[in-house]
């Protein structure tokens, strides 16, 4: 018998959970009989102290929309004159709309990586099993997202958010994110430009944090990978974090 | 050099000719202000001349191609060149004239409490086969007499007399910003990203007349958000070197729009208008000219016209003392050969509103 076991979120685990999560994630109890959201906790058996926590949900998008920048590229070529560019181009859409999400995974702060894997590990497949038990809802798609923290510098700022998030919204990210919780990104995408931006117009630091993880994210995005999620073309519009996804047919089991 | 008269009935706008290949080289290199139209090299001068030539001679239905060149000669000076400018018929012709196209959106978030109004430019080819100005070039020290006037408006009694061969919109470029070593913020900011060179140096790459057409396809093709942009190239968006201030000044003065396009690679304005609503084309009217005797000479501060005959290989245009409406035109005899009129041919007229800056010494 392990000495973890993965079980609901309750109103008792609230202060210590919402201390870990991050500006802009949920901070509630889902509804109770919700039955597109489930908020898991990982705790140890003895003293049921949770360790680590996964906000699993389904069909996302339908009443709020989901906002994110596909990173594609544009070929620009003139074949007389040897040039040949490759640029990267960001498009806000909404493509991930009615996929499932491991949403806002937090664990108790001073693990160290292989406490994390310890902990995280039974909480994914806690969540991976109850998705592929769940029935199916109206509206969903056949893919699983999960958004991964973006880098930052060190003052805490996100360079992607530096460069393409504060031409267009200059107000506080953060507060306004911890105000607003998950509708803080829905609120500030109707900021965002609506076309194509071809990377090459922002900061140096901004391109380079382009689909980068934070450091701090990395034994959750081992697990992330193994697991069968792979970085699929879309970051998301407040840090440029990468998402990660995988057709649900296709997840380890 | 300066001549000591100003006395305005000393210039004469006509077309260039062949032989005025010399007098054009020697004003390109003088010291001049204005957008220079003058290709850099004898053969390439040699070739606009003819083209320009042709153009003015030509009976055909208007192709597009025809470039007219037209020169300001000082009557006073025997007839020496002091200036130059020109008409393309079609922007673009037989491809494609790109301009970026300034666009607002407003974007705005009640939860947020923000709203944006976004400033974009838009890769375009609105301008496509609109008749161009292209070039504005006169002795600098002429600047401040009416002289521009009749170099830049002079060519729009052109545009009104023979219309068929010419759009009914009009445009013009003027150069944008850039420092004595050749660098322009706003091709560093967005052509250079796209071409990792200067612009002098794409320009060389490309050679040719068309190099604005594929220097066009490489730049990005959706709506570039200035908001992105560097400080100094924002700033530099719609700004003027100071050398086509003089001629954007006229042409603002005659009703064109300054704020709609932009110059592709140095961010400078484009303006366009129609020409039926220029404010040379709508005070045109046609003069009943009588032989005077005497000269022309107005007592200063009084009103100026443009009068032009109605000829097209040997267009002509001046400046003469204003008539009172309804009144003839008394034509002094050496303003009637300067215009190549002889009775009964027609003329006409538009009233400018420029004062002369000072008494004629």
């Amino acid at each position: 018998m392990t000495a973890l076991h993965v079980r609901g979120a309750t109103v008792a685990d609230l202060p210590l959970l919402q201390a870990w999560l991050a500006p802009g994630a949920a901070r509630d109890l889902p509804a109770p009989g919700a039955r597109s959201e489930a908020w898991l906790v990982v705790a140890r058996r003895a003293d049921d102290q949770p360790l680590a926590c996964l906000r699993l949900r389904r069909a996302i998008g339908l009443d709020l929309p989901r906002h994110w920048y596909h990173v594609g590229w544009v070929v620009h070529a003139a074949a007389e004159l040897g040039l040949f560019h490759r640029l990267q181009t960001l498009q806000l859409g909404n493509d991930l709309t009615g996929a499932s999400e491991l949403a806002d995974i937090a664990w108790q702060p001073g693990l160290d990586a292989a406490a994390q894997a310890e902990v995280l590990a039974p909480l994914l497949a806690a969540a991976l099993q109850a998705l592929r038990a769940a029935e199916p809802l109206a509206g969903a798609s056949a893919l699983l997202i999960a958004e991964l923290p973006g880098l930052v510098d060190a003052d805490g700022l996100s360079p992607f958010w530096q460069g393409l998030g504060r031409p267009f919204y200059d107000g506080d990210a953060q507060q306004a994110a911890q105000r607003f919780g998950p509708a803080w990104r829905s609120h500030v995408a109707t900021l965002m430009p609506r076309q194509p931006v071809y990377s090459a117009f922002l900061p140096v630091a901004a391109q380079a944090a382009v689909g980068r993880a934070h450091p701090a994210a990395a034994v959750l995005a081992g697990l992330l990978q193994q697991a069968g999620l792979r970085p699929g073309g879309h970051i998301t519009i407040d840090q440029g974090a990468p998402v990660l996804t995988a057709p649900l047919d296709l997840l380890a089991g | 050099m300066t001549p000591p008269d100003h006395d305005p009935t000393r210039w004469l706008l006509r077309p260039a000719q062949p032989r005025d290949l010399p007098a054009l080289e020697a004003l390109a290199r003088a010291s001049a202000i204005g957008i220079s139209s003058l290709p850099p090299d004898r053969d390439a001068l040699r070739a606009l001349l003819a083209l320009s030539a042709k153009a003015f001679a030509s009976d055909d239905v208007a192709s597009g191609e025809e470039v007219y060149l037209f020169v300001l000669e000082d009557l006073a000076q025997g007839g020496a060149l002091v200036g130059t400018s020109g008409i393309a018929a079609a922007a673009g012709f037989n491809d494609r004239f790109y301009s970026y196209r300034n666009e607002f959106i407003v974007q705005a978030s009640a939860e947020l409490g923000a709203r944006n109004r976004i400033h974009t430019l838009h890769l375009c080819h609105d301008l496509t086969g609109v008749s161009l100005l292209t070039g504005f070039h006169i002795d600098a020290s002429l600047a401040h007499t009416l002289a521009p006037q009749l170099l830049s408006r002079g060519r729009l009694l052109f545009i009104a007399q023979f219309a068929d061969r010419f759009s009914d919109r009009i445009a013009a470029e003027n150069p944008g910003l850039s420092n004595e070593a050749g660098a322009c913020p706003f091709w560093d900011a967005v052509g250079r990203r796209f071409f990792n060179m200067d612009y002098s140096a794409a320009e060389r790459l490309g050679g040719g007349r068309n190099h604005k057409g594929w220097i066009a396809g490489l730049m990005p093709q959706s709506p570039i958000y200035v908001p992105l942009l560097p400080d100094e190239a924002q700033w530099a968006l719609g700004q003027l070197q100071p050398v086509g201030e003089l001629p954007f000044h006229i042409l603002m003065d005659e009703g064109l729009d300054g704020d709609s396009y932009l110059n592709l690679f140095d961010g400078g304005p484009t303006a366009d208008g129609r020409v039926a609503l220029l404010k040379t084309v709508a005070r045109r009217r046609a003069l009943q000219a009588t032989p005077a005797d005497g000269t022309a000479a107005a007592p200063a501060g009084s009103a100026w016209q443009l009068v032009a005959n109605a000829r097209q290989a040997d267009f002509r245009v001046m400046l003469l003392p204003a008539t009172a409406p309804g009144a003839g035109l008394a034509l002094p005899a050496a303003a009637a050969q300067a215009l190549h009129w002889q009775a009964g041919d027609a003329l006409w007229g538009a009233l400018l509103d420029s004062q002369p800056p000072e008494a004629a010494a």
